[in-house]
């Protein structure tokens, strides 16, 4: 680093975050390049569809790798909250508002149980999550009678507005929103207390707990975010693609935890980068946008994410290794 | 005694900052069971781990069954016939006896294994051992002496020709270590060489053919043990040389306030009715072998781990801890023994670090202010002198003395009035140990408490006003420091060792 005077604004962004964003432009060129009407606001606008309730996920399950934990059960968290919520609304008539209101408190009390389990009984997050997930999947199921659940249409009069949250006369409100959460998460996880503790316990819980700090309670927290953010992800997976069916999400666990380490958060824990997230998120949504338009099922984008969380992850050891 | 079967010469090992053999020379006869002796961190484990390959030497050379050798690694140290049993046993609790000692060279039928040979093989060692363990019941199943025992089985399935002890006896009762001693007769009449590590003088005696004694990683001397007596032994461990003054006195008032109050605390084998006191501007002194429940009974005050009985009284008052959140509101701070692992988060900074304990000084609203979080981490910087460009620094980019000191940072800026210094100088170099002894005596004249558990002599009584020994989970002694000498000393650090 002699010699060459680092702006500083390329140390704030860091580096890997630079690079990360240009594999995304070139990746977005090379799709427009070589598949025929690719470059336009539909292919645009599906993409942001596919990011925003993805992007979600991902934050919250930043937070949770920060502690050095894992959720595997943000997915069909996510689904059980569109489905719990959208039954209230569509069977029960339940008032749009509070509907989605039902999807957060769904979300978040998934939070709280995977959290206090992997907090206070000491149960490993890994056991805790996938357990969690099936229970995600049954509870769906068991409240919806297996039935898939339709939530309304935008020209619906009474209920259409809640579309409104991902876009308005073709404006990406979702973007903003998201990006908006993001900034909060951002100030969260470097500017509070509750952000530096969680990056400290995922990084030496023992000091931290010797130091006289109440680590159950802010390793609770982190998942309490995470599922709390499943809940949101939930209404915006509904607003972008309407139907929801019992007994799936677990795919998205993958997607979002890849987007997540692609971003420079370390599955080690201790390190974590919410603008990272963000930028693995949108190349993980152009990636899957890009394989249907080439032509390819979801399955071969189930094959790709596999590898991307790998590769990450290996990157993220190696990097470790050489700095020690 | 036979003839030499091993000898080891001039073998020196340095560490970073630590030069932790020292031209050793150590030979072992067949057929005699030699004990290699020290304080804790003389040197003796190093050696025995140059000698089966855990380490590589700087330089010296290791003569074994008359030519010479270097054992990369355990195994190969094993295969050639030079066994170490451990302190902690390295059995796979759920497998058989039998299937414990052939690990990694089971015995084939085709495919499988043959337990019905490995059973018969590990029946034969036990007849030669003279012991009665089934070689089919599971390891776990076992008690711990029966378990060194089947250790002692696979070693000899070796072929072993040397084999070292360490500390065999720590976790032993007494007729389990009259059992091994009937083993380890047997084997030196077989004309096997047996190196026994122990702090137990009186095993020594009992076992014991030779002594060599090792301090501050250099050969003292070997003795024959018929015609020694317990105090040369100690002589020769402790040394007549003293590097610091001793501290002459007390210098803390007869009638100073009581500031920790500890009675008949409880917590496992290694804390046993335990109480004491802490007088303002005191350093209590807490001295013991490796293993004698210091750290333990620390961490039961500091709420690390639970306590199953006794009482702690700050300031007079009664308290109740039960985590170290507890005992940070009472104004007791830990420096942990580990620092890397107890006591900072290495890939944070010296600024972060500083404040963990007190963040809550540091919050403007919700946000953390970290101008005033620099800017109080910087004064104590400047304070403590420690060596660092910036309070932005990774703690992981400083020296152990360094670290130790954001450490003690942490606890200044919580306020803490009681301190516990838990061996704050290990693995520290010499200068930065000196600015470590000179920042004590100042927290003291400042009005604050220490603990200072070490086990290191000289530094017990370079620093204490009074020195408290613990053995084996209970307090054995309490020595005011004009009393206190080396030899009193370990004379209570070993008073509770009977065989």
């Amino acid at each position: 680093m002699q010699g060459m005077k680092q702006n500083s604004l390329v140390k704030k962004i860091g580096i890997n975050r630079i690079v990360l964003c240009g594999v995304l432009l070139l990746m977005y060129a090379l799709f427009c390049t070589f598949i025929k009407g690719f470059f336009g606001t539909a292919r645009i606008m599906n993409i942001l569809n596919y990011a925003y309730f993805l992007g979600f996920l991902s934050l919250g399950v930043t937070f949770v790798i920060a502690t050095g934990g894992i959720d595997f059960s943000i997915g069909p968290v996510m689904f059980c909250a569109a489905l719990i919520s959208g039954y209230c609304l569509t069977v029960h008539g339940v008032p749009m508002a509070l509907s989605l209101f039902i999807s957060i408190l769904v979300g978040f009390l998934f939070g709280v149980f995977n959290g206090y389990l992997v907090a206070f009984w000491n149960v490993p997050p890994f056991i805790v999550s996938m357990a969690s997930m099936n229970i995600a999947k049954g509870l769906a199921s068991v409240f919806t009678k297996t039935q898939s659940v339709s939530w309304p249409q935008a020209a619906d009069e009474v209920n259409g507005w809640f579309r409104g949250l991902v876009k308005v006369n073709g404006f990406p409100t979702g973007l903003v929103i998201l990006l908006a959460v993001a900034v909060v998460c951002a100030i969260v996880l470097n500017k509070t207390h509750a952000g530096r503790y969680i990056l400290s316990l995922g990084s030496n819980k023992e000091a931290v707990r010797l130091s006289g700090v109440n680590v159950k309670k802010w390793e609770m927290l982190a998942y309490i975010l995470c599922g709390t953010l499943a809940g949101i992800a939930a209404i915006f997976f509904v607003a972008a693609y309407t139907t929801v069916q019992p007994g799936y999400g677990d795919s998205y666990n993958n997607e979002a935890i890849a987007g997540c380490v692609m971003g420079g958060t370390s599955m080690a824990g201790g390190t974590a980068s919410i603008g990272g997230a963000m930028i693995g998120v949108f190349i993980i949504a152009l990636l899957q946008e890009g394989i249907l338009a080439l032509g390819f099922n979801k399955n071969y984008q189930l094959i790709i994410t596999g590898l991307i969380v790998i590769v990450a992850v290996y990157v993220d050891i190696v990097m470790r290794r050489r700095k020690n | 005694m036979g003839e030499i079967i091993l000898e080891m010469k001039q073998i020196d090992k340095s560490f970073p900052g630590v030069h932790a053999l020292d031209h050793v020379d150590f030979a072992v006869r067949k057929g005699e069971v030699h004990a290699l002796m020290g304080e804790n961190g003389a040197g003796k484990s190093t050696l025995m781990k140059v000698l089966t390959g855990i380490y590589s030497k700087d330089s010296g050379s290791i003569v074994y069954e008359g030519r010479e050798v270097a054992f990369h690694n355990p195994r190969e140290a094993q295969e050639a016939g030079v066994v170490i049993v451990h302190q902690e046993l390295n059995m796979v609790g759920h497998l058989t006896v039998a299937q414990n000692i052939f690990i990694g060279r089971e015995f084939k039928k085709g495919v499988g294994i043959d337990d019905k040979r490995m059973n018969e093989e590990a029946a034969k060692l036990f007849e030669r051992l003279r012991i009665h363990i089934d070689p089919t019941e599971t390891m776990s199943k076992l008690t711990v002496g029966k378990q060194q025992m089947c250790e002692i089985a696979k070693a000899i399935s070796h072929d072993a020709k040397v084999i070292v002890f360490d500390e065999p006896s720590a976790a032993l009762t007494e007729t389990e270590i009259e059992e091994l001693f009937k083993i380890i007769r047997d084997l030196r009449e077989q004309g096997l060489g047996i190196v026994y590590i122990s702090h137990r003088m009186d095993e020594i005696k009992v076992i014991t053919d030779r002594v060599t004694v090792m301090r501050d990683g250099c050969y003292v001397g070997t003795l024959i043990t018929e015609e020694c007596t317990k105090d040369d032994i100690i002589n020769m461990m402790v040394g007549r040389v003293i590097y610091e003054d001793p501290k002459a006195k007390s210098r803390v008032a007869p009638d100073a306030p009581v500031v920790l109050k500890v009675e008949h605390l409880n917590a496992g084998k290694m804390v046993q009715d335990v109480s004491f006191e802490l007088r303002k501007g005191e350093i209590l002194g807490f001295s013991g072998l490796m293993g004698a429940g210091r750290t333990e009974t620390a961490r039961a005050i500091f709420g690390a781990d639970e306590k199953e009985s006794g009482e702690v009284f700050v300031n007079g008052k009664k308290v109740d801890i039960r985590t170290p959140q507890d005992a940070v509101k009472c104004g007791i701070g830990y420096l942990s023994e580990d620092r890397k692992r107890f006591g900072i988060v290495v890939q944070k900074t010296i600024a972060e670090n500083s404040t963990m304990a007190s963040l809550k000084r540091f919050m403007k609203g919700p946000f953390i202010d970290k101008r005033q979080e620099r800017t109080a981490t910087q004064a104590y910087v400047d304070s403590l002198a420690t060596k660092t460009p910036s309070v932005d620094q990774l703690v992981v980019n400083l020296s152990g003395g360094n670290q130790q000191k954001v450490v003690i940072a942490k606890w200044l800026i919580r306020n803490c009035d009681i301190l516990i210094f838990d061996e704050p100088t290990r693995g520290i170099d010499v200068g930065a140990k000196n600015e470590i002894y000179k920042l004590m005596n100042r927290l003291v004249e400042e009005g604050k408490s220490i603990i200072m558990i070490s086990s290191e002599m000289t530094e017990i009584l370079r620093m204490s006003d009074r020195i408290l020994v613990m053995c084996e989970g209970k307090k054995t002694g309490e020595i005011a420091i004009e009393e206190a000498s080396q030899e009193a000393i370990m004379n209570m650090a070993t008073r509770e060792i009977q065989v």
